[in-house]
């Protein structure tokens, strides 16, 4: 029996040894820490889905001969204290290059204070408070901000002749920034604001701020809302028979929006990173590739994670790949141009880490979102 | 800054303080009869609307059906309130239980209790979004009269506030269900005393007022074109205020402090941020709880 048990032994070390001589393989990791539980549990399955999906993709292309990329998730529930604790378990796992999450603002910034401290790189898919990529110099995000939206919104009502516009957005954080980028961009390019309206969050009659809004007589109206108050306000913007060209934030860009103001939607325009239905050969791959393997259509929370893990692996590659070091990873992700995501080609600015997108244009035409060229 | 937007304002303010007033008949006359405040008015409201949308995607009736739906499920929505939050704290039929004032607040406790439930088995059925009304039953149809502009549902929410304003007076003056509402209202024990059947006329008066709640919500939901779970508090929050200016006890009082409330939101914000609009609601309620302790409308002993 012995001398079984030493030509097994035998065998299982001349099998480990050949096969890490012939293939050299080796393990890299990316840490990816979202809620799969508690209540943004949606959020976090839909992140793991594609990011399992990207990294199983990019093992099978064959790009990192040798090295096999492994993906390590961590359940964060939503809480500042466990991103905290992730990224300490992360920073301590010699494998892991790169870590990627959380969902929310707060618990990104928690645990980039961690990552900021053992240098390891982060990237979040959805991280839009404007702090959070002040942290260091290792917070990088691909999901774009109001800083970037509303002036591009700007230009575009600039450049379709609106001269005099209204803006109303919902009284919070968020909605501040909706109107403060607005209102810069749209007066230090020669236009003019007549009216700026915050709403209370809940506010479903509209109709005291639209007539007040109305007696500026402006050309166009750029709201900024969420699908529900959004669709409220345009049901009873055309009730009061205003004619305005409307614009909106990306926000409004969902098939509950068609579905809840129905007609009113028409004519609105809004930009969106992600378009289900796009003509793009990469984008059509990603939601059959998607669909295929969940049974569902991915939204645009699955395709923020989807690019942010595809962002990570390129500069896995461009770091060295079984050379790769989590500094070289750094400087790889920072240097992103010109990347092809599903959510639309993403530079990062290399100074400030702040992503760049082309936004895709849309209009609602007769019930449907249809791209603006 | 008197011109037609001005007037249009007024329009909106006016439309707006309809909603709260139907919400506030019901409101007060449960008020006016048991004592107590019922928190789940909202949710009456609430389930009014839902029971009207989910039989417009179910079968898809004309509208006064879908009302007729609403009414009746309004109308076992009360009697259930009352047989769960009311009834078991009048068990103690001694004076002493019947003139305590923990007992009524224990009502007015249960009664938010049951709101909450409610809501939240709402919320886990439907979820907490807004559904989808199908187009056809919007009451958001533009009706132009000159320059200014109406919706088909501030007609219907102007009519049927006449209605109940009208229909609620003369079922408490002429009939014998009125008769026995207003006895009770003014002395329960006295009531009693006198041969009246507290207990049914208490259960007649949550059915009537549950009625009036839920076809309320519906007819709201249609015209703002939102059925969500807490659709009913923030107009209930506003009812209560124009309950207690209108002086708790007076239906008429709280339809004319819901419309000064809906005119005052509409053009502070025509003047001021929307912010504001809320502010100057509880100016108000301080004002007038200040120089008029017993509201605009009260003073009077008899209730309703």
């Amino acid at each position: 029996m012995t001398k079984y048990y030493r030509t097994l032994f035998a065998t299982i070390c001349l099998a480990a040894f050949s096969c890490g001589a012939s293939a050299q393989n080796k393990t890299i990791a990316i840490g990816y820490h979202a809620p799969l539980s508690g209540e943004n549990a949606q959020y976090g399955a839909l992140f793991r889905n594609s990011a399992t999906l990207a990294v199983d993709e990019f093992n099978k292309s064959g790009r990192l001969p040798g090295v096999t990329v492994q993906l390590k998730f961590e359940d964060s529930k939503g809480e500042s204290k466990e991103g905290v604790n992730i990224a300490r378990k992360f920073s301590d796992d010699p494998s892991i290059l790169a870590a990627i999450g959380d969902f929310s603002s707060g618990v990104s910034m928690a645990a980039g204070q961690v990552y900021a401290q053992t240098k390891l790189p982060q990237l979040s898919q959805t991280a839009s408070h404007p702090d959070f990529v002040k942290i260091s110099e290792y917070q990088f995000r691909n999901i774009t901000t109001m800083s970037y939206e509303s002036p591009l919104i700007a230009k575009w009502a600039l450049a379709n002749g609106a001269k005099k516009i209204a803006v109303v957005a919902i009284q919070n954080d968020w909605g501040q920034s909706v109107v403060s980028n607005f209102v810069d961009y749209v007066k230090a390019n020669g236009g003019e604001i007549t009216d700026v309206e915050m709403f209370n969050p809940g506010t479903r009659d509209f109709r005291s701020i639209l007539t007040k809004v109305a007696r500026g007589k402006p050309d166009a109206i750029y709201l900024g809302s969420f699908y529900e108050d959004g669709s409220a306000f345009l049901q009873q913007k055309v009730q009061l028979g205003l004619k305005q060209q409307m614009y909106g934030t990306s926000s409004l860009y969902s098939q509950k929006l068609l579905e809840l103001a129905g007609p009113a939607a028409n004519n609105l325009n809004l930009s969106t990173t992600f378009m289900l239905d796009s003509p793009e050969p990469h984008v059509k791959a990603f939601v059959k590739d998607y669909e295929a393997r969940y049974g569902s259509k991915p939204d645009m929370f699955a395709a923020q994670a989807y690019d942010a893990t595809n962002i990570v692996l390129k500069a896995f590659v461009a770091a060295g790949g079984a050379n790769a070091t989590r500094a070289k990873v750094r400087d790889a992700m920072a240097a992103t141009k010109d990347f092809p995501g599903v959510t639309g080609v993403t530079s990062f600015d290399p100074k400030t880490r702040e992503p760049a997108k082309l936004l895709t244009k849309l209009e609602i035409q007769n019930g449907k979102f249809v791209l603006v060229k | 800054m008197f011109d037609i937007f001005f007037v249009q304002q007024l329009v909106n303010g006016l439309s707006v303080g309809f909603i709260y007033a139907l919400m506030a008949i019901g409101f007060t006359l449960i008020f006016g009869v048991l004592n107590v405040v019922n928190f789940a008015h909202g949710e009456i409201y609430m389930i009014g609307a839902y029971a009207g949308w989910l039989s417009i995607t179910i079968f898809a009736p004309p509208l006064f059906v879908v009302i007729l739906i609403a009414l009746a499920i309004g109308a076992l929505a009360g009697f259930s309130l009352e047989r769960i939050a009311f009834r078991p704290f009048r068990r103690f039929r001694d004076e002493a239980s019947l003139k305590s004032k923990a007992m009524r607040e224990a009502t007015l406790l249960s009664s938010l209790a049951i709101s909450i439930i409610v809501r939240e088995v709402a919320e886990k059925i439907f979820g907490s979004n807004m559904q989808t009304i199908p187009q056809d039953y919007l009451l958001l149809t533009p009706i132009e009269i000159g320059p200014l502009s109406f919706a088909s549902g501030q007609f219907l929410i102007f009519g049927l506030s006449i209605v109940m304003l009208g229909g609620l007076q003369w079922l408490l003056k002429r009939t014998r269900v009125g008769l026995a509402i207003r006895a009770v209202a003014n002395n329960p024990m006295g009531a009693t005393y006198v041969g009246i059947n507290t207990e049914r006329t208490i259960i007649a008066t949550f059915v009537i007022g549950s009625t009036l709640g839920a076809t309320a919500g519906l007819v709201v939901g249609l015209y703002q074109g939102a059925i969500f779970p807490a659709m009913g508090f923030a107009p209930g929050i506003k009812a209560f205020v124009a309950m207690v200016m209108g002086g708790l006890s007076s239906i008429g009082g709280a339809v004319v402090c819901a419309l000064i409330l809906g005119v005052a939101e509409a053009v502070t914000t025509s003047f001021f941020a929307q912010g504001w609009g809320d502010l100057v609601a509880y100016v108000f309620l301080i004002i007038t709880l200040i120089f008029f302790p017993t509201g605009l409308f009260g003073g009077g002993r008899e209730r309703v």
